[in-house]
């Protein structure tokens, strides 16, 4: 079985050199539209999953609460006292890692307890990530920068200079930063570190726009367990190869700012989106990727 | 598992078979397309002829392999390979040919064996006396020892506009070639590569015509990866530049998310023949492989050197 095993990488990477696609065809499956899972909200933000499928956002514009939807669709207030929240992530450590945008925090949630620990003050959070090393790393799009939280509390640069640091995504290897640029048309990539510092910054994807338009408002992101990249921007879900090369524009749901997504659902085969006032999934040939604790 | 497997096993025997038991050669099909009606199914028409093989009485060649690690890609590293034809003399000024995807074009059992071609064409005096340099795509390895890399290749080779083009040519070139006299004439110098390394070699001649004069793709990746598809609109539009052009694709080319490769090439044949450019499309029946490039390699470097004195 190895040998096969091994047969099949050869081939496949053989195929990979020479300009063989990952397709949207790969990703959806024909009949499998998207349809609304959560609605009535103001702005929903901040998708998030947890390995067994569950989905938890936030309404970032008038909710108190984030918020879960179960793998039977039944919508729970998860933890309370949690406005304006625009990124979240579970750790390998089972907390729920949060960014307080309003509050101007970054925090962490004990569960299913909800105590609330600050990790960070007096910071403009918009998205995170969370490495199973617990290195958290997080975007602060007004200045430019990219934030490192180390296992030890340390608040600190990791990397300045991109336009409007928006969406933030780990390869599934865990040796790959991904950010979006929301005031261009890249996704810029970083190598990680052993010490969780950023090197060798390139923008290694670049997203298309809407005709006469120069950005692409590139906005939250995640991974598959391919490695393929899905940007939320205003032309819609803009998927990438772990080669940097496009793979597809899954439409948005409505005509409304769609400013994140993750997988989630049975499997982690559902894309989720939050979308304006509305959350939607639809199911696909795609596995989600998340920090688990076992890896 | 044991059905795919199988069906693995047969392809590779199938293409075992087109490698080894080709019948006729069809550079002859230029421009055009291929008579359907005489159109085999397969690619058992392209096979390896006696210039793409191991002779053993002539002169051999040196290869020198080596890492580059870039400032122009920082982080990345990447395996190169230096052919120093037995006929080279220090105190003449040499070609240069440079092959992106250099590991395919060096290996003396794929499709391409350039090495082997270079031996054998500089002994029957058919090609110039070229110094080949093949170099591989950046990678970037990954920080913690035992995970893989992040590949480079698509951002290096599929990007339009210059900064694979400073790469080569100010930085990689000068230090690899810095013990060897080679000529600084745009027409004795070429570029090529296979599929994104086929645009790649386009785009080097595109942005700096005074350092490569020829251009030579297979399967090359004209489309829409990352803007690639701009250029049969560039070359029409533009002031021409002293360039020559081979160009080989198959009409079973790539068909998907990026476009339709035997249809950009012939984009490019047009927009070429439009501008008035030296060029040659050969378009067969072959796939998104070396096949039918490796077998007319001898041929297509022969054509593209024609205007130089061997």
């Amino acid at each position: 079985m190895k040998k096969i095993t091994s047969f099949f990488g050869l081939v496949f990477a053989a195929l990979n050199c020479l300009g063989q696609d990952l397709p949207l065809s790969g990703v959806l499956i024909p009949g499998e539209e998207w349809k609304v899972v959560a609605e009535g909200y103001g702005f929903t933000d901040a998708a998030c999953a947890d390995a067994e499928g569950n989905f938890y956002f936030s309404d970032v514009s008038k909710g108190q609460s984030i918020f879960k939807i179960d793998n039977q669709g039944k919508i729970s207030d998860f933890v309370r006292n949690a406005p304006k929240i625009s990124g979240l992530k579970f750790g390998a450590d089972g907390k729920l890692y949060a960014c307080q945008n309003g509050a101007k925090k970054v925090v962490s949630f004990e569960i299913p307890s909800g105590q609330m620990r600050v990790l960070a003050e007096n910071v403009d959070p918009n998205d995170l990530v969370v490495t199973r090393k617990g290195y958290i790393y997080f975007t602060e799009t007004s200045k430019k920068q990219v934030t490192l939280i180390t296992p030890g509390g340390e608040v600190k640069a990791a990397d300045t200079g991109i336009g409007k640091p928006n969406g933030i995504a780990l390869s599934p290897d865990e040796t790959t930063l991904a950010v979006s640029d929301y005031g261009g048309t890249n996704v810029w990539v970083m190598r990680i570190e052993t010490d969780g510092s950023l090197k060798f910054k390139e923008p290694y994807m670049t997203a298309r726009t809407a005709p006469g338009k120069s950005d692409a408002s590139l906005d939250g992101m995640t991974t598959d367990t391919v490695g393929r990249y899905y940007v939320t921007t205003s032309l819609g879900v803009q998927i990438f190869d772990p080669t940097g090369r496009i793979s597809g524009i899954i439409l948005r749901p409505q005509n409304k700012s769609m400013v994140s997504a993750v997988f989630s659902g049975p499997g982690l085969h559902y894309l989720y989106v939050a979308c304006g006032d509305k959350i939607y999934r639809r199911k696909t040939q795609a596995q989600g990727w998340v920090v688990t604790e076992s890896q | 598992m044991r059905n795919i497997t199988t069906g693995i096993l047969r392809s590779v025997a199938i293409c075992a078979l087109a490698w080894g038991f080709g019948e006729a050669n069809l550079f002859s099909q230029t421009n055009g397309r291929p008579n359907p009606a005489a159109r085999p199914k397969t690619n058992d028409l392209y096979q390896l002829g006696p210039d793409s093989q191991y002779q053993r009485e002539i002169p051999h060649g040196q290869v020198i392999k080596g890492r580059w690690s870039s400032t122009v890609y920082p982080g990345t590293q990447r395996d190169y390979w230096v052919y120093i034809p037995a006929q080279y003399k220090p105190e003449e000024e040499a070609c240069l040919m440079v092959f992106q995807d250099g590991s395919s074009y060096q290996s003396t059992n794929a499709s391409f064996r350039a090495t082997i071609v270079y031996d054998n064409l500089i002994a029957k005096k058919e090609l110039p006396i070229t110094v080949v340099v093949f170099v591989n795509p950046g990678e970037t390895p990954a920080a913690e020892p035992g995970k893989k890399g992040r590949s480079n290749r698509s951002y290096e080779y599929d990007s339009l506009g210059g900064e694979y083009t400073h790469f080569l040519v100010d930085e990689f070139l000068p230090a690899v070639l810095k013990d060897y006299k080679i000529s600084k004439d745009p027409k004795k110098r070429g570029i090529g590569g296979i599929s994104s390394g086929g645009i790649c070699a386009f785009t080097v001649a595109w942005e700096r015509p005074e350092e490569f004069g020829k251009v030579i793709t297979q399967v090359g990746s004209f489309t829409n990866i990352r803007g690639g598809n701009a250029y049969p609109f560039l070359i029409r539009r533009s002031e021409k530049k002293p360039i020559k052009i081979f160009m080989q694709d198959g009409l079973a080319d790539l068909n998907n998310l990026h476009g339709n490769w035997p249809l950009a090439a012939q984009e490019m044949d047009a927009a070429l023949k439009f501008a008035k450019y030296e060029h040659q499309l050969v378009l067969g029946d072959g796939g998104h492989n070396g096949i039918h490039g490796g077998a007319i390699l001898p041929e297509s470097l022969k054509w593209l050197w024609s205007d130089v004195k061997p």
